[in-house]
Formats: C-alpha cells, structure tokens, sequence
C-alpha cells in the first residue's frame, strides 16, 4: 500500500533536524531557540514512527515513546516560556547572546 | 508514483519550506504561524504512517497549544523586538557550519544504512538478532487499539512511566506558575 522508502522518512528527518540545530544555535530570541528545540524533537518523533511502521513487525513500542516525547515537550514549552518571561521581567530583554549574568 | 506517494513527497516539501521560514523570519510572530503549519505537515506525516490518533495529538497539542503558548510568550515579551534588531547572533556562520555538517553526516549515514526497504525486517537482520522475532502481526487499522494496551497495562513496564509523566506534568505546572508569578513571596 506504501510504496514511499522508509530511508525517505528519515531523509526528511534529518533535514528538519538540522534546520532545528541551526535555529537553537543562530537565533537570538530566546523564544525562537525554543521553535528550534520543537523543530528537533518533531524529527525524532518522525524517524520513530517511521520505523514503527516499517521495521516494528507488530511492536508498537515506538508509538509509546512518541506519546511520551510530546507530553515532555510540552512540559518544557511551558516551564521555558515561564522561564523567558520571568527573564524578561527582570531584565527587559530575551537575547540569549546578551542575558549573561550568570557569567563568572 | 500514486497519488499517496506524491502527497507524502508534497508534505515534505511544505515541511522543510515552514521550518527554515521558522528559522530565519526576523518576525517572530510570523515564525510561529509557520510552527504551525510545520506541525500540520508533521501530524500529515503521522496520518500518513498510519498513526491516526498520534496525528490528532499532534493537532491538539503542537497547533492548539503549544503554539499558542508560544505566541503569548511573544506577545508578552514584545516590544523588546524592534524590526531593525538582527535576528541571528554572532555566531551566525559557525552555527550554519555545524548544521550543515550535522545533516550531512546524518543524510550520509542513512543513505548507506540497510533501511532501504519498505517491508518488515529482512532474514539477514532476524537472524542478526539471537532473539526470534514475533510473527509478523497485520496492521490494525487504528492504533488507538494498540497504543492503549501498550500504555498503562501493567505487564510491559510502560505503567510507571505513565505514572511518571503524569508526576513529571503536574510539577511543571507547578514550577511553571511559580517561575512567571510576578513577585515571588
């Protein structure tokens, strides 16, 4: 019924994880590295279903980590998003590159 | 090519084209709307695996929520964006090099993997494996048939960790509410 390779689904995988490296490490809005860490954990939980489907010969194993993968994602969305607006509240600016007074 | 493959060949392009506009739009609030449209091909991906209730989570949570949340985040944080800010920091090239790299060696490795197939593992890779393999199961149509058994029945240990999620949400809840409240009394 599926003709598409199960290497095409990781391909796309690894695409969009780069894509969510690059934001994580170049933006400078600390809610954008956030869209970046979503971006990341999307590609994982592609390449587990992919290999559920393909290579789980009846073991849905995979399904269950993707199931906890994003409820764990959205607890950290929200504790940093919590996260950047007590930052902004205390020092009126969310740049990751210029919030640094935890530096030694 | 069908029409099924063609679709899923449409959903990866509308995929990695929303998640560099993520990455590199100056405007934060158009960054997120293409989070969500990024998530709507994603959970299309998930349909297309045959996955129809992860697909509807992915809906649910990524598109209803944490989308949602994001863009009140921005709207909470806003004026410190002013259109002429720079969007990327200083290490701009160096993070380009190390995305670059890293997508390379990932696409490299999964182009000479032995994943090539469509079907269910090969003899080669059962007999890899010392353990016997289970017969091949047919695909249920829905997979909320599975996945529920799979979650909380107590026989295959994903109980506690169901268990421990749940803890895991209510204390980010909790710890979410006391790190935003204003004054910290």
């Amino acid at each position: 019924m599926i003709q598409v390779p199960t290497v095409h689904f990781l391909y796309l995988s690894a695409i969009l994880f780069g894509i969510g490296v690059f934001g994580v490490l170049a933006r400078k809005n600390a809610i954008s590295v956030l869209m970046g860490i979503e971006l990341m954990l999307n590609a994982v939980n592609i390449n587990y279903l992919a290999f559920t489907k393909y290579w789980g010969n009846g073991n849905y194993n995979g399904t269950v980590f993707v199931v906890f993968i994003i409820t764990i994602a959205a607890a950290e969305a929200a504790v940093a998003l919590a996260i950047i607006i007590s930052i902004y509240r205390q020092m009126r600016n969310v740049n990751v590159d210029e919030v640094n007074s935890l530096r030694g | 090519m069908t029409m099924t493959t063609t679709l899923f060949y449409i959903l990866a392009g509308v995929i990695t084209a929303s998640a560099l506009m993520v990455v590199t739009l100056r405007n934060l609030f158009h960054c997120a709307l293409f989070l969500a449209v990024t998530m709507l091909g994603i959970s299309g991906v998930f349909l297309y695996l045959g996955s129809e209730f992860l697909a509807a989570v992915q809906v649910l949570i990524y598109v209803g929520a944490v989308t949602v949340l994001v863009i009140f985040g921005i709207m909470l944080t806003r004026n410190v964006m002013d259109e002429k800010a720079k969007a990327m920091n200083t290490q701009l090239l160096p993070a380009l090099a190390v995305a670059i790299v890293l997508g390379l060696i990932t696409f490299l490795a999964v182009s000479n993997s032995s994943f090539q197939w469509t079907d269910h593992p090969t003899a080669a890779m059962k007999t890899a494996s010392s353990i016997p393999s289970p017969a091949p199961v047919e695909v249920k149509a829905n997979d909320v048939y599975t996945l529920g058994p799979e979650l909380i029945s107590p026989d295959n240990g994903f109980a506690f960790a169901f268990e421990l999620v749940s803890i895991l949400l209510l204390s980010a809840l909790v710890g979410a509410i006391v790190v935003a409240r204003k004054d910290p009394t």
